[in-house]
């Protein structure tokens, strides 16, 4: 009788009776007798009796809904939020250890910046942030805002909200940390004491604690790589962090230059902190007092080290690489491990040295690779000194009176009839010839002056 | 008799559906929109304490939950502020809410330490944890226990579980593959193996501090019996870096009976005769104490205490530290003292960081009466 064809040997998948279609719906079910029934729907109504009293006492009580609710609901449902919180993290360092190609296989870029009354430098800022090409969601931003008098800290919140909620979900970063820390900084900020002899050791000592504190506050076991860039960089490459991560150097960075006047030379070189150690320079280290820190581009330290600034050719390689042994801070690529291997910006006197140059130092003793990049060049703002104000005044008030004069003969000639054509034509003639004239005479003057701000 | 009967009527399926029903819309009912306060005194605490984007510092929790853009993308994380002139290390830390960071380089794992560590009183949602082992067979060994203990630790009654914690795995091979005590101790490995502890403990410090911790303490993972009060007892002294005397309980056989011994020598104070042997150093050589090739005659705290008059609160100043147990300020670490993994003026590792220390200006100190022990192997 049997009709399935999947079993050919006759076998089945389950024992069956002889009768394989036994199935009868009308089989009599014997009832239960009225007693039981009785019983039973007695149970009934006391649990139903018993649940609703559950129910009340659970509305009335609200503290017992905490202590009940896990019981009846078996764990299905929370009930504080604080079992939504995710307490353990795990991390596996060997997989963030930094390679040439970041943006591929998705590393994460710390990129710190320091701020400190940089409100006028942050519009520029952002838009350079605006153009990285790194992947932006793999970068995170930290600043660190200290001793700020002006609005930098408002304006900094609100550009920072506005990239974060951009419509292009490509534009927003990944996480953003504000750092405030005063460090009660007692040296002025503008251009003239900043870069005093004087003024110099404790000022870089204090600039490393900030950075310390910055990075220590920020840097996460995500992160692959750490970016510092200051806040004045007037153009730079939007391509930078690639550009820099694809030589997979320990530390990394480009030449420094600003951008000058004309009548001051038109370029020059800016961040003298990136050289390579001399002779001369650990002959000098050596009679010094072990708390004295030497910094570099001032005549009270002759050291004669070759700079990174100097060996640049406009045409050459951007590719090319060069030994450092102390570094400068505005642009500063480095792989997360230098930092995590503990490589900091020594605030006491490391080898003689302080802050940036004291890191490339300290990375340079832990065996990291420390390049320089002498023809790949990034451009600081210039911001004119007091002197360099001066004679722009000064040139400003020349101008003007030229335009005076020339008013003047303007006046003259129409008074003597002629025609206003002619007369126009003469006028620019001259104010041409006048703004020339000016700073030609003033270059003169102030020849080598710009090499002896930095 | 009217109830029993459609109840008879009905089919058990649709019974059973209805009760799931039921069921559904009282837990709707009864779910509370805001946590309840009545679970536990610190959840409110705890889940203001959290970071809403798992893109934060490890040292908070952070919200299973993410929310999404109005577009249909994952929101972007948020601009945090946080303000570091706000965050303090007092004597009074408990009173001042101030967040601890324990630390352990973690080489084996020791259900005794788990269990100290539970044991503290310090508030357990000020407290973060933060763990680094080696990517090697006793490293996985170890971190599959310790996870093991977490995850009982963490599902626990609310107010013992700790605020959060990192585990970390380092990315750089340990000097030796044994941990055995012998080799361990020997002087000509001493100093490939405390340079290379020096990463570890940098790579762990460095990137799990963030922008809360107040104080971090350094535990070691063999370290099985602390004082209940230890956190209190160490911040009490509002000192940068303070030290306890580590030593370790022994079956002594010729008595017949537990007696405690030093254990951990790091803790000196210095001698003229090791400054005049590190001058005459080359630059990459290391002063090693408890050495007998090598005399020092410094002033260990290990020897100093008084056993006829303990004064668990007595300090002394010291120039060298050990790092079985140390409480260090985080301000200390912040301004950059690290270990250092190379010689640094002849010293490594936690004797290098108290140098690091005292040329950043802070003090060091130690607690000869104040004992922790060490795991007895």
């Amino acid at each position: 009788m049997n009709r399935h064809p999947a079993y050919p040997k006759g076998a089945s998948a389950y024992p069956r009776g002889s009768n394989a279609f036994s199935i009868s719906p009308n089989r009599f079910q014997p009832r239960s007798q009225p007693s039981l029934r009785r019983r039973r729907q007695l149970f009934q109504r006391l649990i139903l009796l018993g649940g609703v009293s559950l129910l009340l006492v659970i509305f009335i009580f609200p503290s017992w809904r905490a202590a009940l609710l896990p019981a009846i609901s078996l764990g299905l449902l929370h009930p504080s939020a604080d079992l939504q919180l995710q307490t353990v993290r795990y991390y596996d360092l060997s997989e963030v250890t930094g390679t040439e190609k970041g943006w591929e296989r998705g590393e994460r870029v710390l990129m710190l910046t320091p701020l400190r009354d940089a409100a006028s430098h942050l519009p520029m800022f952002f838009s350079h942030l605006r153009n990285l090409t790194y992947p932006h969601n793999l970068i995170d931003l930290a600043f660190l805002v200290s001793d700020s008098r002006d609005d930098t800290l408002n304006m900094l919140s609100n550009m920072l909200q506005d990239i974060q909620n951009d419509p292009d979900p490509k534009m927003s970063f990944g996480e953003i940390s504000v750092i405030q820390k005063d460090f009660g900084q007692k040296v002025q900020q503008d251009v003239e004491s900043r870069h005093g002899f004087e003024a110099q050791a404790s000022r870089r000592k204090l600039m490393a604690q900030a950075r310390n504190w910055l990075l220590s506050a920020t840097l996460r076991p995500t992160h692959s790589w750490v970016y510092w860039r200051d806040a004045d960089v007037e153009t730079a490459p939007f391509t930078i962090i690639e550009d820099l991560m694809r030589h997979n150097k320990d530390v990394i960075v480009p030449n420094v230059w600003r951008p000058l006047p004309d009548w001051l030379g038109g370029e020059q070189p800016y961040d003298l902190n990136s050289w390579q150690e001399s002779e001369t320079a650990l002959a000098l280290a050596d009679t010094l007092d072990e708390d004295a820190v030497i910094v570099e581009g001032y005549a009270e330290y002759a050291t004669w080290r070759p700079h990174l600034a100097y060996l640049r050719d406009p045409y050459g390689d951007p590719d090319m690489e060069m030994e450092l042994d102390g570094i400068g801070g505005v642009s500063i690529l480095a792989k997360a491990q230098v930092f995590r291997a503990g490589v900091h910006f020594p605030a006491f006197s490391f080898e003689k040295h302080a802050e940036t140059e004291g890191f490339g130092k300290m990375a340079k003793r832990m065996k990291f690779s420390v390049v320089g990049l002498p023809h790949y060049v990034i451009w600081h703002l210039y911001e004119p000194s007091v002197d360099d104000l001066r004679h722009m005044e000064e040139m400003e008030l020349e101008k003007q009176a030229l335009e005076r004069e020339e008013k003047e003969r303007e006046l003259a000639q129409q008074k003597e009839g002629t025609q206003v054509k002619k007369a126009q034509d003469v006028v620019n003639g001259d104010a041409a010839k006048g703004s020339e004239e000016g700073p030609i005479a003033h270059a003169e003057k102030n020849a080598g002056k710009g090499s002896s701000n930095k | 008799m009217a109830v029993a009967r459609s109840m008879r009527r009905t089919s058990p399926t649709s019974l059973v559906l209805a009760a799931l029903l039921a069921f559904g819309f009282i837990c709707f009912l009864l779910t509370p929109s805001t946590p309840s306060a009545s679970a536990s005194a610190t959840s409110q605490q705890r889940q203001q304490d959290a970071a809403e984007h798992p893109l934060s510092p490890p040292t908070k929790p952070f919200l299973k939950s993410q929310p999404i853009r109005s577009d249909g993308y994952q929101a972007a994380p948020p601009v945090v502020h946080y303000n570091l002139n706000n965050l303090t290390s007092t004597s009074t830390s408990a009173a001042n809410a101030e967040r601890v960071l324990i630390l352990t380089p973690l080489a084996r794992f020791y259900q005794g330490y788990w269990d100290n560590l539970e044991k503290l009183n310090y508030p357990h949602e000020l407290i973060s944890l933060g763990f680094i082992a080696p990517k090697t067979k006793d490293g996985n060994t170890a971190v599959a226990a310790l996870e093991k203990a977490i995850a009982r630790t963490q599902s626990g009654p609310i107010d013992d579980r700790f605020a959060s914690i990192s585990i970390l795995r380092q990315d750089f091979e340990p000097s030796l593959d044994s941990q055995d005590e012998k080799v361990r101790h020997k002087m000509a490995s001493q100093k490939e193996r405390r340079e290379s502890m020096s990463r570890a403990r940098n790579s762990l410090v460095f990137t799990t501090l963030g922008p809360g911790t107040s104080w971090v303490l350094w535990l070691d993972a063999d370290i099985i019996e602390t004082p209940p009060t230890l956190i209190q007892d160490l911040t009490h002294h509002d000192e940068p870096v303070i030290v306890p005397n580590c030593f370790q309980r022994y079956y002594d056989s010729s008595s017949r009976k537990w007696d405690i011994r030093p254990y951990d020598y790091n803790s000196w104070v210095d001698s003229e005769k090791a400054q005049e042997l590190a001058a005459n150093m080359d630059a990459d050589e290391i002063l090693l104490e408890g050495y007998a090739e090598m005399p020092t005659y410094r002033t260990l705290m290990a020897y100093l205490p008084d056993f006829n008059d303990l004064d668990p609160k007595r300090m002394v100043a010291l120039d060298g530290v050990g790092g079985t147990a140390l409480m260090v300020k985080a301000d200390v670490h912040r301004d950059g003292a690290m270990f250092p993994a190379f010689p640094f003026f002849h010293l490594v590792e936690t004797e290098g960081f108290a140098k690091m220390a005292r040329r950043l200006g802070y003090s060091v100190f130690g607690l000869p009466d104040y004992f922790v022990y060490h795991y007895n192997e």
